[in-house]
């Protein structure tokens, strides 16, 4: 049965926090890719995230193959992180209306990252766009911010 | 990060707190708590790792196969070590532990090509070239040479930080001493600290300094700030996780507010630890390996100079005059200026002196102090002898190495700094004058 995501997390995924991406390919070798902004659809039960085309050759091929990935936003000012694992829908290019959402994300991600050092001209060299698509149905969420109580699951 | 995938095919993604080098194929991963990408790599062992240059941001897959565990010795030590510190500063000692270091072998390494766009970015400090090795010799050799001609113990820790700066680089810098009683620090001498350097203290276990002198190790954290956003995070899932409100409390830096990059070292002598020298900095990673070689190299010949002037301290005793000099046989005139009196008080309880109702000093330095204090206003002395601090049982100095030159330079710089209106000035070897430019009001409370 599908998550459901509540309003304070659905604000925490679409915010400027990094966000991190598990795929994994059929000999069970796991893949890690960052990704450049997410969006929880109206039903709060699917999510579609952002993946640089420059960086996620990897991610799509496993998907391709299997589909199960796991999704982590961790905000970098104060480790809050919950972790989505889902299977994919659909995988297409993001759409230029889309191209908006990731740069106000960047944008979002790169005022975090100067606040904890990074500087912002670094921050801005990041490459974003284009992007792949990526719709997943989210089956669990997971607490994960660092303490005894991470991975502990998030009840629907 | 780090990806992993369990026996039926769910991946796992988290952030790695602590990862390090061990050989060129072969990383320590640092292991908190028993979570998923434990349980995932114990029964699948290959897991994919980003990681990111601090100062470029420059990404890299790093591919790495789980081999074993750790749980004791010297590798589990020292990783053990650096989380202590950095848990104590968020109250977290005890909680926030190592349970393991987790050691793995390296399967690839390759740089995310893509991962940033080419373009004209800020060049960044690449490791000294042997030209640049040769400019950084040349600091140490005029560091050492400063150390070397330092004619007393005062005079060392100054010229020490002064020549940490010049010849280093290292803008901020302390020495900190253990008290008499071993469990605290406190701070000699600074530098880039004003007058918040000198008498700042730290318990010992506590923080990077605390951890450092109690383990006898060396410790450099590149960043401080995301190490102390972790401890911090872990404190707020605990407080939520168990309503407990009796947590320790967290320990303020005892340097830098906004510190990014720390490095201590123990200084030690025969074998006993006579103090720690730290330095830190407000950018990142500002502290490669051979800064911690160099700084070691620094605190060998440190710890030898003060192990060797407190040494001939006790020598030097029997030169110094076996009696107190006598009081004047008048009392002293009265000031004649028209400085508002200066309220001082001393509190039996913990030996603390308060100048004008603010800390000033305490433990043996206020004892001292306060002993200097009542000898002037009572008898009018203005002139005292090293020797009969060191024999008036009352204020408690050891037997053996009682330190005694080191606590009147703490108190000398801390009236300097706090208290200008009182100074001790030296006049010879093991004597020293009061001057007073204000009238006094002595208190004593319990």
């Amino acid at each position: 049965m599908a998550a459901l995501i509540p309003d304070d997390l659905a604000e925490l995924f679409e915010g400027g926090v990094s966000i991190l991406v598990g795929t994994r390919d059929a000999g069970l070798v796991a893949e890690a890719t960052r990704g450049v902004g997410a969006v929880v659809h109206p039903d709060r039960r699917r999510l579609t995230v952002f993946l640089p085309v420059s960086v996620s050759d990897r991610a799509i091929a496993n998907l391709g193959d299997n589909g199960s990935l796991a999704v982590g936003f961790s905000s970098m000012l104060d480790h809050r992180t919950l972790q989505v694992k889902g299977k994919v829908e659909a995988i297409r290019d993001a759409t230029e209306a889309e191209r908006e959402i990731v740069s106000r994300y960047h944008a979002a991600f790169g005022e975090v990252l100067f606040i904890v050092g990074i500087p912002r001209v670094i921050s801005r060299a990041l490459n974003v766009w284009p992007c792949h698509a990526v719709t997943f149905e989210a089956t669990d969420i997971f607490l994960q911010t660092p303490g005894p109580n991470a991975g502990e699951r998030i009840s629907a | 990060m780090i990806a992993t995938c369990d026996a039926d095919g769910v991946p796992n993604i988290t952030y790695l707190s602590q990862i390090f080098l061990l050989e060129d194929d072969r990383v320590a991963l640092s292991c908190q708590f028993f979570n998923k990408t434990k349980k995932n790599v114990l029964v699948n062992p290959v897991a994919t790792t980003q990681i990111y240059d601090p100062l470029t941001f420059d990404a890299y897959r790093v591919v790495i196969k789980y081999s074993h565990e750790e749980r004791e010795g010297k590798l589990f030590e020292g990783m053990s070590r650096r989380i202590d510190a950095i848990a104590t500063h968020s109250g977290m000692a005890g909680v926030f532990r190592l349970l393991s270091a987790d050691v793995y072998d390296v399967v690839s390494v390759e740089n995310v090509a893509g991962f940033k766009r080419p373009g004209d970015l800020p060049s960044v400090p690449q490791q000294p070239s042997a030209v640049q090795y040769r400019s950084e010799m040349s600091g140490l050799q005029h560091v050492s040479q400063r150390i070397s001609r330092a004619r007393d113990l005062e005079e060392l820790y100054a010229c020490t930080v002064e020549a940490l700066e010049e010849g280093l680089g290292f803008e901020n810098s302390m020495i900190l001493l253990p008290d008499e009683t071993g469990s605290r620090l406190y701070a000699i001498a600074g530098r880039g600290y004003g007058e918040s350097g000198v008498g700042a203290e730290v318990g010992l276990g506590e923080g990077l300094i605390g951890t450092v002198a109690r383990e006898r190790c060396i410790l450099r954290v590149a960043g401080v700030g995301a190490e102390l956003r972790y401890g911090r995070a872990i404190r707020t899932s605990v407080q939520r996780a168990t309503g407990l409100r009796g947590l320790r409390p967290e320990i303020p830096l005892p340097g830098l507010v906004d510190a990014q990059s720390q490095m201590a070292l123990p200084l030690v002598a025969n074998d006993r630890l006579v103090g720690v020298i730290a330095v830190e900095s407000k950018k990142t990673a500002a502290f490669q390996e051979w800064h911690e070689a160099f700084l070691d190299i620094i605190a060998n010949q440190i710890a030898s100079a003060i192990e060797n002037m407190t040494l001939r301290e006790k020598d030097e005793k029997d030169e110094e005059p076996a009696v107190p000099l006598p009081p004047r046989s008048e009392p002293a005139p009265p000031s004649k200026c028209e400085a508002p009196a200066l309220k001082l008080r001393f509190f039996k309880s913990d030996d603390c002196v308060f100048a004008a109702d603010e800390y000033l000093v305490r433990n043996v330095p206020g004892r001292i102090l306060w002993k200097i204090l009542r000898e002037l206003t009572a008898r009018g002395r203005t002139e005292f002898t090293n020797r009969e601090f060191r024999l008036d049982p009352a204020l408690g100095l050891p037997a053996i190495r009682d330190n005694l030159e080191s606590r009147l330079v703490l108190l000398r710089k801390r009236l300097e700094q706090k208290c200008p209106q009182i100074a001790l000035v030296p006049t010879a070897r093991g004597r020293f004058r009061v001057d007073v430019t204000a009238p006094l009001e002595l208190e004593e409370s319990a």
